[in-house]
């Protein structure tokens, strides 16, 4: 796995939306791989979290026969955080405030999960540093 | 720090001021849609503009929200009692949590914080959408031209600092070792919340201001060395999967293994097949409001009621 690549893509997507605050990327199980996030938010938990949210919602979706699962997206007062499946190993978080066009956002962030998946579907590299 | 003075996106600014000339001269209602970076919507009403929205500037909820003003529980009920209006400008003054002039004013303020940020970035194209009333607008409409006008003489006054800053680029952080001294409450504001992840705007938004008044603060605190522009952007520690390979597709487990499996920390439990089925009668609700058996039931309530023994 290309860590420079993966990190490359979470910092490209911040710089593509007007209103991203924070990025992760995990495994499909909740182990956290990457985190661009605040000192005020857990990146374990929040992958986790995630984790649970995209299997919850891909149930909700068999279950009411709508299809594929595309994302969650979860609103507060101070803006949103979105969970998108990134291929069927791994999920991307992304937050934003509430400034953030979330159209604008999936739109942007198709690609670069396309991408990301290439990435994480790589072999692994040894060591694991900041990038 | 040369490189950080400002460019006006000539190009996109020329498609802007021709698009927003002609719908001032041709009176047009409705939506201009700006598309780029942050891009955004100037709302006109006989060619004045009476309202924007842009990504990169916190509209007046967001003011209001942010700077703890109104608190999100009260935003609630407000929003509730209107009936799900986007802007409940009625119930909050009805309510006492800002006054009608406060709410102009704010208003005003977004709009051409809107205006200032949708110029201070880079424009791509704009298309116009007749209808479609805005939520929360001015009561008097600006000309395009004037908004325009302050728009550039805002970006103007900040490119004419030593430091400038663009509002949606540059990450500063609190310069180390340097003794703050007194500051004002936004700049200390500032101070504690930039982090080096944050831009100007980011901050704007945090902090519940304007991101024109938040940009130029920024800016003069680089130029007094209370901020400072990293060379690098702030590293994202990545962790590859420990067993040396990419990340392999999760295979659901066999139902019998599935009860057996050890838990793992920050692994959310695993799904049932099927959610388990209630059973009539398993909350013995049924049993408790059921009729007596012994008795008549007006006999029994009255019973209860005089409170006569059985």
């Amino acid at each position: 796995m290309d860590r420079e690549a993966l990190a490359l893509e979470m910092r490209g997507l911040r710089e593509q939306v007007t209103g991203i605050t924070d990025t992760a990327v995990a495994a499909a199980d909740g182990l956290l791989i990457a985190a661009d996030t605040a000192d005020s938010i857990d990146p374990e938990g929040l992958a986790a979290l995630a984790a649970a949210g995209l299997g919850l919602a891909r149930r909700t979706v068999g279950a009411t026969a709508r299809g594929t699962l595309r994302r969650t997206v979860t609103y507060g007062s101070h803006g949103c955080a979105a969970f998108y499946a990134v291929g069927d190993t791994a999920l991307m978080v992304v937050i934003g405030d509430e400034g953030m066009d979330v159209d604008g956002l999936h739109r942007a962030s198709q690609p670069a999960l396309d991408r990301i998946d290439t990435i994480l579907s790589a072999p692994a590299e040894k060591a694991a540093e900041g990038v | 720090m040369a490189g950080m003075r400002y460019s006006l996106d000539r190009v996109g600014y020329d498609v802007l001021a021709h698009a927003l000339h002609r719908c001032g001269r041709e009176e047009f209602s409705g939506q201009l849609r700006v598309a780029g970076v942050p891009g955004g919507t100037f709302h006109l009403r006989a060619g004045l503009v009476v309202g924007a929205e842009s990504p990169g500037a916190p509209g007046p909820e967001t003011l209001l929200l942010r700077s703890g003003r109104v608190s999100g529980e009260q935003w609630a009920e407000v929003v509730r009692e209107s009936g799900g209006a986007r802007w409940p400008a009625t119930g909050l003054i009805a309510r006492g949590h800002a006054g009608a002039a406060q709410l102009r004013v704010v208003c005003v303020m977004a709009l051409h914080d809107a205006a200032f940020a949708i110029v201070a970035g880079r424009v791509h194209g704009c298309e116009r959408v007749a209808g479609a009333e805005p939520f929360a607008t001015v009561a008097v409409g600006e000309t395009c031209v004037r908004l325009l006008q302050d728009a550039t003489r805002r970006l103007a006054a900040l490119a004419t600092l030593p430091h400038p800053l663009r509002p949606d680029r540059e990450r500063p952080t609190p310069a180390p070792g340097v003794d703050p001294g007194p500051l004002s409450p936004l700049q200390r504001a500032l101070l504690d919340q930039a982090d080096g992840r944050s831009t100007a705007r980011d901050l704007a938004f945090r902090t519940g201001r304007g991101v024109y008044t938040v940009t130029v603060e920024m800016a003069r605190m680089l130029a007094d060395g209370l901020l400072e522009c990293p060379e690098a952007p702030v590293p994202i520690p990545v962790r590859p999967p420990p067993d040396g390979q990419g990340v392999r597709q999760r295979k659901p487990a066999p139902a019998a293994s599935r009860a057996a499996a050890p838990p793992v920390s920050a692994v959310p439990p695993a799904a049932p097949d099927e959610l388990p089925r209630r059973r009539p009668g398993a909350s013995g609700i049924a049993e408790a409001l059921a009729p007596e058996r012994t008795g008549a039931s007006w006999k029994g309530f009255f019973r209860l009621r005089n409170g006569a023994p059985k």
